[in-house]
């Protein structure tokens, strides 16, 4: 051939093409090696997550009270289905389980692709069979125990308990899985984390098809822990039963005919209660009646029956969420300030046992020089009383003299004296609770006032400032103070067993696996209080001659009692609740707690019956029928009557 | 005489004369050795997964192997004189079949319509021995007009018989076959000693045919979206560059040495498509690394010098073009096909040589490497014969 050089050009060129190659395989396969081998691994591995059976929760006996229970359920997952057999798939599954193809195709949308749901509950066990023999048929169909929450005691605790459901956009968000269920109130929520557990993961090798080739590694779930609660499911059964005994009788005591709706203000719409351990904080019952079963929203419930539980707003715990005037049964916080700071009324001599006259009304003039006339409840007055007596008969006119004390008293005293003890005892912050949505409720004071004023909320007058009067009314409960039932047990406590103030709590501890406490919850003190043990013997004595002395409010509520009624000691509240908006009147708040044995308590019960009227005559029944069972055992109780109409 | 003389050629001489091209013989044979390994780990999981027996694929490459060998060794002691006399019959043939497969005895696969129906278990993809077809008729031209220069009218005839079956071909479609006519075409007219105008002239005549090809929209869409998708190297992973995408990661994944045999997760678990055919070389790269890519590469590197020396050494001009022809055909298809793998060209669908699994390819690959291996055992003249 002539001119070989050519060739050679040629072979050059041809050589070179090979180079280019070479170079090209160096970079992929030397520099680039590690970024290729991760993606290689990513898309090789499929992750299928096995929920963890969610942790039990139990009462401080150990009873269940929410657990779960293994449904043999039929759970599609789609990453497993071939697309090209998914078509067919659906149609023997829909015969299989006897539904329109149609709606199975729906539901497969509806999850995405890839999704994992489940698409029948609870199927029998030859069906469970018949799909584990045909697998090849059913490819990404598997028969699994899904974890059904179950709630024993039914509407027993619901709203401590609380209930789970899917989450939120938020959760998805901080990492939960969208199959998975949270804990959305009561301990359920609160203690989400520890209920969990794991979730097991099975690792499969995939082909491009997303074929099973193999497992790689199985990794078996890690169930929740178990929640020991410190509530007592007899106490709380009681405290339910209690609390829908008093709702009727105040209903039949006002209003036998009416529907119980929020907007009805005349209507009695629900009763709550706390029974606290007075010596650690410890809840031994809470409950606001009407309640809920949580197992709807495992099982579900038809609409009409979901918007009559919206109507009466049964999903709120209204022993931490509701906040109430807590009128008399206030007046203890004054009691415990006057005993402790020596505040006694202007005319009387200045101890706590020095006389004083409580007449039906009191005409003072504030120091601008207006004549002002403060009615007490009691019409025709108490007659000759000490701070003691004052608080028996729950005398309005003694406890507003010892406002004006504070607040004439030119400097002598911190004119927010009173509502700093009432901060002291727990009122206007949050408990801190180990549960959500609770609500601090509202100790006011000038600052408060003057900030409402600033910002024109209508809470407070336009005009004029922080009086001598907002403070008389805060002294007995009235006005603008807000507190919740737990708030007020708290302050109970705290009173009688001498001045701490223990921080709530309705779970005792995470369990270990022998069945014993492993991680405890353990009572915190929020504040101790030195109280004068004077003090504290005078409180114990006082509350308990409200329940046994001739002029007690709460007398002829506990005539029934039975024995050791002697070692019951309380206090009546009667809150009036002034609607601003149309000024009508709605039926009082009907109060009263209750502590159990006076010589040493242990147990604190507060009760609040909303629109229920009189303390003495509907609140103090219904706490009754809980001390009773506490002292007495179930035998103990006797059925609920009304007492007097007392403040 | 001179056919007694050449029945006394002594024995030794004789075997000087045969004695076959070593490193040629043995790249062939390591390469289709390695294809049916290769063959092998790339389709054996898929097949056991499917509940077949996993070397069904394997099975009929190695006698795809066999029938290739047997054609080499054949076509190497055929004598190039006698086949340049078959030449003109040898093209028709090819046209012929070409044409054939366009009438409705063609068989429509993935949208192209490129093979024949050769009984219930074989089919002639005819487009693969027109490759060689154009190769000799090419090789017969240029030996007798080339004198080291080209004339114009030679030029035209060699594009003649290039263009009419590449227009035959592109109707199929099959874009990847089509260039290869065309870059062998180039190498072939450029080593028979064209000018550097008319270089140029096959350069501006080919760009135009290009753009002709895209102006009057005779691509097939799949054709574009691949080309579109190539340019286009953003493009997620939905598109069609999926499968380079794939390609590359199971080669990069490969590292120095390799994930070894059977290791492969990436070829063998399928993710990159074609993986037994165009895409055999993802299986070398992620399986044996960058030494088994080297390897192979090398050994191409290897036919193509042993092809253009046998080019220089050729006794005849004709068994040079040969040699010339079969070396660009085989650079062509080794740089689009491995080049398409590791992204740095778009997805043609031309087989790797000796590598890919596919008969007529590799029997094709066979034929045109053992005509070129004709030339070089031919390479010293007969007795009497001047050279």
């Amino acid at each position: 051939m002539k001119g070989p050089w050519r060739v050679a050009v040629l072979a050059v060129f041809f050589l070179g093409l090979l180079v280019v190659l070479t170079l090209r395989l160096w970079s992929l396969q030397l520099t680039e090696a590690a970024e290729y081998q991760d993606q290689a691994d990513r898309q090789q591995i499929l992750l299928v997550s096995t929920p963890a059976p969610r942790g039990d929760i139990v009462d401080v006996n150990g009873v269940l009270m929410a657990g779960t229970r293994p449904a043999l359920s039929v759970v599609v997952n789609r990453k497993l289905i071939p697309v090209e057999v998914e078509e067919s798939v659906i149609q023997r599954l829909a015969v299989f389980l006897g539904i329109p193809a149609a709606d199975l195709r729906q539901e497969f949308e509806d999850h995405g692709s890839g999704a994992r749901f489940t698409v029948a509950d609870e199927i029998d066990s030859a069906d469970a069979l018949f799909l584990a023999e045909h697998t090849e048929d059913f490819p990404g169909v598997a028969v699994e125990p899904v974890p059904v929450r179950i709630y024993p005691l039914g509407v027993t605790g619901g709203q401590f308990i609380g209930y789970i459901g899917r989450p939120t956009e938020a959760d998805i968000e901080a990492g939960v899985r969208s199959t998975d269920r949270v804990g959305k109130a009561g301990v359920e929520r609160e203690y989400d984390s520890e209920l969990q557990g794991e979730p097991g993961a099975v690792k499969y090798r995939i082909d491009a098809q997303g074929n099973i080739l193999g497992l790689v590694n199985e990794q078996s779930p890690q169930p929740g822990g178990t929640i020991q609660l410190t509530i007592d499911s007899a106490v709380q059964a009681q405290l339910e039963s209690a609390l829908a005994d008093g709702l009727q009788l105040a209903r039949n005591a006002y209003n036998p005919t009416c529907r119980p709706v929020q907007e009805d203000p005349k209507c009695p719409i629900r009763a709550v209660g706390v029974v606290l351990d007075a010596k650690d904080g410890s809840v031994v019952a809470m409950a606001s009646v009407p309640g809920y079963d949580p197992t709807i929203f495992v099982d579900g419930v038809s609409s009409d029956e979901w918007n009559e539980l919206l109507e009466t707003a049964v999903f709120n715990n209204f022993a931490i969420q509701g906040i109430y005037a807590p009128a008399s049964t206030f007046k203890a916080i004054a009691y415990v300030a006057a005993m402790e700071e020596g505040i006694f009324p202007e005319t009387a001599v200045q101890t706590d046992t020095g006389q004083y006259f409580c007449e039906g009304l009191l005409e003072f003039r504030f120091q601008d020089g207006s004549p002002q006339v403060y009615r007490d409840w009691k019409a025709d007055g108490h007659g000759p009383v000490d701070l003691h007596t004052a608080l028996q008969s729950s005398c309005d006119v003694y406890f507003w003299e010892v406002a004006l004390k504070v607040w004439r008293s030119s400097g002598q005293y911190d004119e927010a004296l009173l509502q700093d003890w009432a901060r002291k005892l727990g009122f206007g912050v949050d408990t801190g609770i180990d549960l959500p949505f609770e609500q601090s409720g509202l100790i006011p004071d000038r600052a408060w006032f003057d900030e409402q004023q600033a910002e024109g909320s209508g809470r407070v007058r336009a005009e004029g400032g922080w009086s001598g009067g907002d403070l008389m009314n805060t002294v007995i409960g009235q006005g603008d103070v807000l507190v919740t039932p737990l708030q007020l047990a708290t302050a109970y406590a705290a009173i009688v067993n001498g001045g701490t103030v223990w921080q709530p709590r309705v779970v005792a501890g995470v369990l270990g696996a022998d069945g014993e406490i492993a991680i405890p919850n353990d009572p915190v003190i929020l504040n101790d209080i030195p109280l004068a043990q004077r003090t504290v013997d005078f409180i114990r004595q006082d509350l308990q001659l409200v329940v046994n002395g001739p002029a007690g409010t709460a007398r002829a509520a506990f005539e029934s009692f039975g024995p050791g009624v002697e070692q019951i000691g309380g206090k009546t509240g009667t809150g009036e609740v002034i609607k601003s908006a149309d000024a009508s009147k709605e039926v009082d708040t009907a109060w009263f707690v209750g502590v159990a044995p006076v010589s040493d308590p242990e147990y604190v019960v507060a009760i609040v019956i909303e629109r229920g009227g009189s303390g003495g005559r509907i609140a103090a029944p219904t706490a009754r029928q809980v001390l009773q069972f506490l002292m007495l055992g179930e035998e103990g109780v006797t059925d609920i009557a009304e007492g007097a109409e007392a403040d | 005489m001179a056919v007694t003389a050449g029945h006394r050629v002594g024995r030794l001489e004789r075997r000087e004369r045969l004695r076959p091209d070593i490193f040629l013989l043995v790249s062939f044979l390591v390469l289709s050795a390695l294809g049916i390994l290769m063959v092998y780990t790339a389709t054996a999981p898929r097949l056991i997964a499917q509940g077949e027996a996993g070397d069904v694929v394997m099975r009929k490459q190695v006698v795809f192997v066999i029938i290739g060998t047997v054609v080499f060794l054949v076509s190497s002691l055929v004598d190039t004189r006698k086949l340049r006399a078959a030449t003109p019959l040898i093209y028709l043939v090819s046209l012929a079949s070409l044409i054939l497969v366009l009438t409705p005895l063609g068989d429509v696969r993935a949208g192209a319509q490129r093979w024949i129906e050769l009984g219930a278990s074989f089919q002639l993809q005819p487009s693969e021995p027109a490759k060689v077809a154009v190769i000799l008729a090419l090789a017969a031209l240029l030996a007798r007009d080339s004198d080291g220069t080209l004339h114009w009218r030679s030029v035209a005839r060699a594009i003649g018989l290039v263009v009419l079956p590449a227009v035959l071909i592109f109707r199929q479609p099959d874009l990847g076959t089509m260039l290869v006519f065309g870059f062998i075409a180039v190498a072939m007219l450029f080593a028979a000693g064209t000018s550097f105008r008319q270089m140029g002239f096959l350069v501006v005549a080919s760009i135009v045919g290009t753009v002709a090809l895209f102006q009057f929209k005779a691509l097939k869409v799949y054709q574009l979206t691949r080309l579109t998708a190539f340019l286009d190297q953003s493009s997620s992973l939905e598109n069609a560059n999926y499968n380079q995408f794939q390609s590359e990661v199971a080669i990069g994944s490969g590292g120095f040495l390799g994930k070894g045999v059977f290791n492969g997760t990436q070829t063998n678990l399928s993710f990159v498509p074609a993986q037994a055919t165009d895409f055999i070389f993802t299986a070398v790269g992620e399986q044996l690394g960058f030494i088994g890519g080297a390897l192979v590469l090398g050994l191409f590197a290897v036919i193509i010098w042993r092809l253009m020396l046998t080019a220089v050494v050729a006794h005849d001009t004709f068994g040079s073009f040969i040699a010339v022809g079969v070396a660009s055909l085989i650079a062509f298809h080794v740089f689009v096909n491995v080049g398409m793998t590791m992204s740095l060209l778009p997805v043609t669908g031309l087989p790797l040589p000796f590598l890919s699994n596919g008969g007529t390819a590799f029997v094709t690959m066979s034929l045109a490497l053992g005509l070129a291996h004709s030339a070089w055992i031919h390479r010293a003249p007969l007795p009497g014969e001047r050279r």
